[in-house]
């Protein structure tokens, strides 16, 4: 029997708790040896196999961060090979190397080679829903409700040899943008909110079993 | 445009979730946005003075002048909410015009219908909106509130209003849990509270109300913050505490830190030592005293 993972998600602010009860969900129903918890200390992260770090606001969760001593540990995390971590929203922009715009607001972890722009399409009033085809890395997931709030996107990607778009939208009329990246075999990107997609736990089954239990 | 309806409102309801744990700080000036950003909060509110100047102004107290608001979105890069008058529609309309992020049809601004709050449901700018008990919520949400905040008594730095109205929140929702193995108890009691049976229905099944729920009203340390916070609260607004204290860069971030670490004693002790002067405040009971005074936690309904 293969030894029981862990998956933690950065609880200092957001909609972390979407993001567990999707995991517990999509673990449950799968029989994956896995146990979710919420992580706001380093003794939490200590536990963990692997990271999901959620939506919310990525200035708050970076001061937060910084405060309690608690980014360098969340650093070092990060850029363990052996570990996975999966930036949804404000998750990519904390991990991203680069910001294309705000930068001085926010520490990042310097993690993903791509530059990221933040509330790319614009503010609430431009936020919205869009049915994706995620097939191409989704066995037969034709149809996913992905919700974008204030949503960044990967304005650049910086390292083109680690890091491999896995969707993109146009943005505007204007030329397309990546809305979900992954770099190497351990890190996840995505703009989007899998965790608001009401009953639909299929992104967070693919991410387990892709990033988790078969990593 | 009826098929849109719950996708829009995913989209409404989806913002308030990503505010969740932080922190929504009153200001009034693009400097104090700026300040409640590094502080590490998670949206403001922008407002023209503080509920703690309203009160005692006695004027009639409107929506803030626009090219303030606008002022202050450009000066940050976190979302920015506003007010506006129970049941001012228009009001609602301008700043829907402006794209402020959130709207909060807010008791703590002279109410523009007596009788009526705003169709919610007709605009695509979400809104937060105050409630002090279950029907009041979900009235509220049936009209299209996509994030409840608790009233609490705005501009006093008295907290026992907001624990009370979390309370008998929560309270009321474990009271008519009973009802649903009764579905003519549980219609009586939709009735009552003048709310869909289906609304009631779903919030009892689910134990909680079915948007994201802040604390407000009165909250002037970490502590009360994180007083909220363990009685059930999912985030908290604070206005007039922070720029009425002698240092309200200090009292911010530990507010923020409070709110995250809500359950961690140690974390409390630390954030909560040499803070200043906190806002004076003015207990509930001295409102009370004074025939005058009338609690904003009474207007709406």
């Amino acid at each position: 029997m293969t030894r029981k993972k862990c998956v933690g998600v950065l609880a200092l602010q957001g909609a972390f708790q979407e993001h567990i009860d999707f995991l517990e969900r999509a673990a449950l129903e799968n029989c994956y040896n896995v146990t979710v918890i919420p992580v706001r200390t380093k003794k939490e992260l200590h536990l963990c196999d692997s990271l999901v770090i959620p939506g919310g606001e990525s200035t708050t969760m970076s001061l937060i961060a910084q405060r309690t001593n608690f980014f360098d540990d969340l650093y070092t995390f990060v850029h363990s090979s052996q570990k996975s971590v999966w930036g949804t929203c404000a998750g990519l922009i904390f991990i991203s190397d680069e910001l294309e715009n705000q930068n001085e607001l926010i520490k990042t972890l310097h993690l993903l080679h791509a530059r990221v722009k933040r509330n790319a399409f614009g503010r609430q009033a431009q936020s919205f829903t869009k049915v994706c085809d995620f097939s191409e890395f989704i066995p037969e997931c034709t149809d996913f409700p992905a919700t974008f709030i204030r949503a960044p996107v990967i304005d650049k990607i910086l390292d083109s040899e680690t890091v491999k778009p896995l969707y993109t939208i146009p943005n505007n009329d204007e030329e397309d943008v990546i809305v979900a990246a992954q770099q190497g075999s351990n890190v996840l990107v995505t703009s989007f909110h899998p965790e608001l997609a009401d009953d639909d736990i299929r992104f967070h089954e693919w991410f387990l079993k892709k990033f988790v239990v078969d990593f | 445009m009826v098929a849109n309806t719950n996708v829009d409102f995913k989209v409404k309801s989806g913002l308030a979730q990503m505010l969740k744990g932080g922190v929504i700080m009153d200001v009034v000036t693009p400097e104090q946005a700026r300040i409640a950003e590094k502080a590490g909060a998670c949206a403001v509110m922008a407002l023209e003075s503080i509920p703690a100047d309203m009160r005692k102004s006695g004027k009639v107290c409107r929506m803030s002048d626009p090219k303030m608001i606008r002022e202050i979105m450009a000066a940050v890069s976190i979302p920015v909410m506003a007010k506006v008058r129970i049941g001012h529609f228009v009001e609602a309309q301008v700043l829907e015009a402006l794209e402020v992020d959130y709207i909060d049809e807010s008791e703590v601004l002279t109410p523009a219908d007596w009788s009526n709050h705003i169709k919610k449901n007709d605009f695509k700018v979400p809104f937060v909106c105050g409630a002090k008990d279950l029907g009041e919520a979900l009235r509220r949400i049936n009209e299209g509130a996509a994030m409840i905040r608790t009233k609490g008594e705005a501009g006093t730095g008295d907290v026992s209003e907001a624990v009370k109205h979390i309370r008998k929140i929560r309270a009321q929702i474990q009271e008519f849990g009973s009802l649903l193995n009764s579905p003519d108890e549980l219609r009586t009691k939709a009735e009552e509270l003048r709310v869909p049976t289906d609304l009631l229905k779903s919030t009892l099944e689910q134990g909680k109300l079915p948007v994201v729920n802040f604390a407000a009203g009165g909250v002037a340390t970490p502590s009360d913050a994180a007083l909220l916070m363990q009685l059930g609260c999912e985030g908290i607004f604070v206005g007039s505490g922070i720029f009425k204290s002698s240092d309200p860069e200090n009292l911010a971030q530990a507010i923020v830190q409070a709110t995250t670490y809500y359950n961690d004693p140690l974390k409390l002790l630390q954030v909560s030592s040499d803070l200043g002067d906190l806002m004076a405040g003015v207990s509930i009971e001295s409102i009370n005293a004074d025939k005058k005074g009338t609690r904003l936690s009474e207007i709406g309904w």
